[in-house]
This record gives C-alpha cells, structure tokens and sequence, in this order.
C-alpha cells in the first residue's frame, strides 16, 4: 500500500478522502490555491503546498504544478476526487509519465468514455440498451415517419451540430413531422450553420439512476447497486437516495441494469471506480446515458447501504490489490438519502450565497452522516461550486430515512450566509417525493406546486419577544462597557518600551 | 414597556411586561424561549440593519421602533427618485448591456456579474435613464457596491 498520497481537489471531497487515507495510515499531501488558505483541507492534511492563484485553471488545474507537488513531497499516488482533473485523460497520462500512480481508471478508458458518441457506440456493442436514435442526418421527414413507425411517440428532432435546446424539436404524431422537421432544421441552420438533423426516441418524465460500479487490474468486476438522482435543479443533482424506490419495487431490475453497467465498463477495459448512468421511464426501461469515470459526489449513501468505504477501495485497486469482493458478497440494507447542502438562496432563485459562517450547529444522532468543508468563522470562497456539506442519513425503511432526514435539516443551522436547508424540509414533506415519483422535472414542478414556508402563528410572537429582549441585552451591554481607553496611556506604554 | 416593532413588513405592538415567556441566552446568538409550555430555540443575525429571528428555519425581520431612541431614517426612495443598483454578492463584472445616458424599462438587463461559476443579470428597477454606472468590465465587486443609478 502506499505510504503518502497527494489529493488533488479541494473542499468536501478532499476532506473526505483525507478521512480515510488516516484511518489507512497513510500520510496526506494537501493542495491549496489562494482563496484556500484556511480551508479544512489544508488543516487536516499532513502536508500542504500552495499551486497557484485562486481560479481554478491557475491552481486546481495545473497538472504541471500538482505533479512537482507530488514529487517534492514524495507521494506515491493521487487521488483526484471529483471535476477538477478527475476526467482529464491527460492527467492520467501525466502522472503514469511521472512514475505516480493516479487513482482512478486508464488515461484510455477515461478517454473512450469521454466522448458521448463513442460511449454510445461501445454500450451498443457491449449489449446495453440505449434511447433508439439514428444518429446519421436525416436526408427527409419521410425517414422520421418510419423511425416513428418502428419506435413510436413522441419523439425528438436534434440538430447534429446542436445544443442548448437549440434546432430541437418534440413530435407527437405523422402529422407534426413536416411542420416540426422544416422549423428545426432552419434553426438549426441559423445557430449552427448546419441544417442536418436526426431523431431520437423521446423519454418523457425520465428518472435519472445510476449504478455504481468497482473493478481491479485482472478483470474482475462487482457492482453496488443503484442510486437514483431524479432531483435536481439546473440539470445539477441535489438529492439522491438508494434504493431507488423504482427499483425497489421491480425485482430482477438492480440486478439487470448492474449486469448492464458491467458489460460496458469491461468492454472499455475499466478498472478502480465507475458510475454508468442510466435514464429509466415510467415502465422500468432503461438506457444507457454515459459512463463517469470517477469517483462521484453522492457515493456516500452507496457506502451506507451497503457498508464498503469506495475510497479504501478505490485505494487498494490503485495499489495493484485484488478487489477481495464477489457479487454475492455486496448486499443492499435499509435505505439512504443524500442532500447536497449548497450556500444558495432558494427563495431567491437559487442564487449563490457566498460569504462568512457567523455560527454553525451540525445535526448529529443515530444514522448520521456529514461530509462536509465547513466550520464556524469560515468564508465561502466566491471562486468554486458552493457545496458547503453533504448530509447523508441511513435508516431501515425510505419511510424513516425520510423522517430522520427531516429531524436532521431542523438541527442543522448554518448562520451568516444562506443555504437550501429549508427547501429540502420542503420537498420532503411533499407528497409526490414520499409516494416515490420521481423525475428529472420534479424540482421544476415542485416550485409550481410547494406552499410558502410559512411559519406557524405562535412563532411570530417568540420572534418579537427575542428581538426585544435581544436588543434589550445590546443596549446593556453598550452601557456596561468600559470607557475608551485613553490615549495617553498607550503613548506612556509605547514610550516606556522605547 | 411597550414595544412597536415591524415583522416580515407588519407593523405590530408587543407588551413586554406582561409576557409570560421565559428567555435564555444559551450561545453566542442563541435564545431558548420557553412559552407557553413550548420549549422553542432562537438564533439572532443582523442583516442590512434588521434583526432577523430565526426559528425551526422560519425567517423573521424584525425591525424594533424605540420611542427613546428615534432616529429618521430614510426608507428606500420611491419610484420616482433615482434608485441604486448594487451587487447582492462578491463577483466580477463580466458584461455591461447599457451605457450610461441610456433609457432603460424596469426589468431590463443591465449588467452580468459572475459568481460561484454563475452568471447573473442584475435587472432595472424601474424605468428611467441610467445617470451612473460605477462597474466596469472584468472588475471585481464587493457586496454592497453601487453599480448603477438609475432615475
């Protein structure tokens, strides 16, 4: 095993890796940029070393600085965490080049399933099933008809050289195509200078669940289970369980889209730790969406539902060990959840809050468990993703996790900057999130349907009683206080130093 | 003692005196009230020159109007004054979308600050001609920076 390991990431996941480099006894090396100084990272880690200024590309991402790093400090391996470098074949290479181990999967497979298209194509062959498309231009509207004739509707005209919405269009029937097919193409050709489309099965109210997957160097390849994401604001996850409730309820399905999962990642040749995301419809067909080749931010609740630590063994893959694990070993308990705690503003369009932790109250009890970078008098730097925590619950049944999550966000009190606590309260006591129908638009409609938070009546007059008494204190306190402190008698200090 | 306070915008009366709640400072910012046989817990921050009560995650803005202390403040001007736009947060400027001199309607972009990765167009208050505009491309803003006047 390694002795000394470099982490390449800052924030939770930093923290997170550290916790369990120490319980391996291996030493840490922290990187840090300007805006980083202080961070938890760089207290809790045995060592630390300044890359660079605070954006990301002059610090975070120099792959030239974070090897000198690990080099002067003599470590054995890295460890990418998250964004950053994690997915940047590149780096990879970069440290095989240097003689460090990167702790993660081949510059290869990273690159393989880097690219949309290939990893379409390489599912494709392993078997898996993905959304049916003809991802060739389309030469007539007649070509939709027949796609429609073999897949049905609804479905979607895209432009080939498109994103952002842009030249895309639903269609519901024959009589839609002409009409639909002529308007995205001129789109198309308007934002793109390309006319060319093709068409795709449209899935509609997807659910968003992934497997996560973990293989060594000699093949060998186990799967833990899926974790469903459907929540998410901003195409960005927030909260994400596991078991799926889908899932849960669909016997043979975790064990179908594991041995899908599998079938991908082995046909790239994958090793260390994988996630293969799937969309699921409303029937439990599912599709191959694409493969993270990286360790991921929710990973926690696999880990409490199942009781492995992914970075211990993401650790020991990396070191050339056999992963000592068979499917029949990995057993699901219970149920998990994870709310990503970020400083936003959610009632003010989820706009950023960054700034200072005034005072901070973490929840804590039976089934806890807090991921997080934060502490009392910490600034929220303005430079990276504000994902302040991640706060992780385990209980017996979805019904209690779902109650012992609630009882945590109501003990959680970040003070100083705003965070998306109360939101969460919100969606958890919605009645669609409890029933378990989810979907990759439920934050949307969510915020259609929630009810203000509003307080109950009694809470306005305890308000009103503290502030008095608040303000009552303050004015006593400014009276008590000493006098100012007299000029002179800092000058007769500093003259008798003299 | 009476006290006149503004909660959440409402104006209300409170008797001081003759409350039967008991508080305790327990931490730095922290009030345990007990009422009426509830036991409820407190947390006090001050923002923009309110006192904001905070309470199983409901929000208070308590504004206290002291007979013994009166002091005239000046509310928000109104619509038909000139009106600052300022930055809710540290971040840069990335894009203007006005000029000084220019007309612009309520709700109108006027300016892209970037933060956390995010973009955000801070908005026109009202309609009006903008009379300053402090920012600059690619500066960096603190919270609380006037970047344009609009009147």
């Amino acid at each position: 095993m390694f002795r000394k390991v470099l982490i390449a990431n800052r924030g939770e996941i930093a923290v997170r890796v550290i916790r369990t480099l120490r319980e391996m006894d291996i030493a840490t090396v922290a990187v840090f940029s300007d805006a980083d100084r202080t961070s938890l990272h760089v207290r809790m880690a045995d060592e630390a070393e300044w890359v660079g200024s605070s954006p990301s590309s002059e610090s975070y991402l120099r792959i030239d600085r974070i090897i000198d790093t690990a080099r002067k400090h003599g470590a054995e391996a890295i460890h990418p965490g998250y964004g950053f470098l994690s997915e940047n074949a590149d780096f990879a290479t970069a440290c095989e080049a240097a003689g460090i181990v990167f702790i993660g999967p081949s510059a290869e497979s990273i690159r393989s399933m880097g690219s949309k298209t290939a990893a379409r194509q390489m599912a494709i062959a392993a078997g898996a099933p993905v959304v049916p498309g003809a991802h060739q231009p389309l030469s007539e509207p007649a070509e939709a008809r027949s796609f429609a004739r073999q897949f049905g509707y609804p479905l979607l005209l895209k432009a080939v050289a498109g994103g952002g919405g842009k030249g895309m269009r639903r269609v519901d029937s024959d009589a839609e195509i002409e009409s639909a097919f002529r308007d995205a193409a001129s789109e198309a050709e308007r934002s793109f200078k390309n006319p060319d489309l093709y068409v795709e099965k449209l899935i509609e109210r997807p659910r968003h669940i992934e497997i996560q997957l973990m293989g060594d160097r000699y093949g060998h390849m186990v799967h833990f289970g899926e974790r469903e994401c459907s929540i998410q604001r901003r195409h960005q996850k927030v909260m994400e369980e596991c078991p799926s409730p889908l899932v849960a309820a669909r016997p043979g399905m975790r064990e179908a889209m594991g041995e899908a999962a599998i079938r991908v990642a082995r046909s790239a040749g994958y090793y260390n730790a994988g996630t293969v995301e799937f969309l699921v419809d409303a029937d439990g067909h599912f599709y191959f969406l694409e493969m993270n080749t990286r360790l991921q931010v929710e990973h926690p609740i696999t880990e409490l539902a199942t009781g492995y630590d992914l970075v211990r063994l993401q650790l020991e893959v990396a070191a050339g060990e056999k992963l000592d694990i068979n499917q029949d070993d990995v057993a699901w308990r219970g149920s998990a959840i994870e709310c990503r705690i970020y400083a936003e503003d959610p009632y003010n369009n989820f706009f950023p809050s960054p700034g200072k932790i005034t005072r901070l109250t973490r929840p804590l009890g039976p089934g806890v468990r807090l991921d997080g970078c934060v502490y009392d008098g910490w600034t929220v730097p303005i430079d990276y993703d504000p994902l302040l925590a991640k706060l992780a619950i385990w209980s017996e049944t979805r019904e209690r996790a779902v109650a012992r999550m609630l009882r945590c966000l109501r003990e959680y009190d970040v003070a100083g900057i705003h965070t998306n606590i109360t939101f969460f309260r919100q969606i958890l006591e919605d009645e669609e999130f409890r029933r378990g129908n989810l979907h990759t638009r439920f934050v949307d409609e969510f915020l259609d349907r929630r009810r203000p938070f509003a307080p109950p009546p009694d809470l306005e007059t305890v308000a009103a009683l503290v502030a008095a008494a608040n303000s009552t204190a303050n004015a006593a306190r400014t009276a008590n206080a000493p006098p100012p402190r007299s000029r002179w008698l800092d000058t007769g200090r500093s003259e008798s130093l003299r | 003692m009476k006290a006149s306070l503004e909660i959440n915008g409402r104006t209300c009366e409170i008797d001081l005196d003759h409350s039967a709640a008991q508080i305790a400072a327990v931490e730095p910012g922290v009030y345990s009230v007990l009422f009426d046989g509830r036991s409820y817990e407190a947390r006090i921050e001050q923002s923009n020159g309110l006192t904001v009560v905070l309470i199983d995650g409901h929000r208070f803005e308590v504004e206290i109007h002291d007979p013994r202390r009166w002091s005239r403040q000046t509310g928000p001007r109104g619509a038909q004054g000139r009106l600052h736009v300022s930055a809710p947060m540290p971040g840069k400027i990335v894009r203007l979308l006005v000029a000084e001199g220019d007309t612009v309607t309520a709700g109108q972009g006027l300016l892209v600050v970037e933060a956390m990765k995010m973009q955000n167009e801070m908005k026109a208050p009202k309609d009006g001609r903008v009379v300053s505009l402090a920012a600059r491309e690619g500066a960096t803003v603190a919270a609380g920076d006037v970047l344009a006047a609009i009147e």
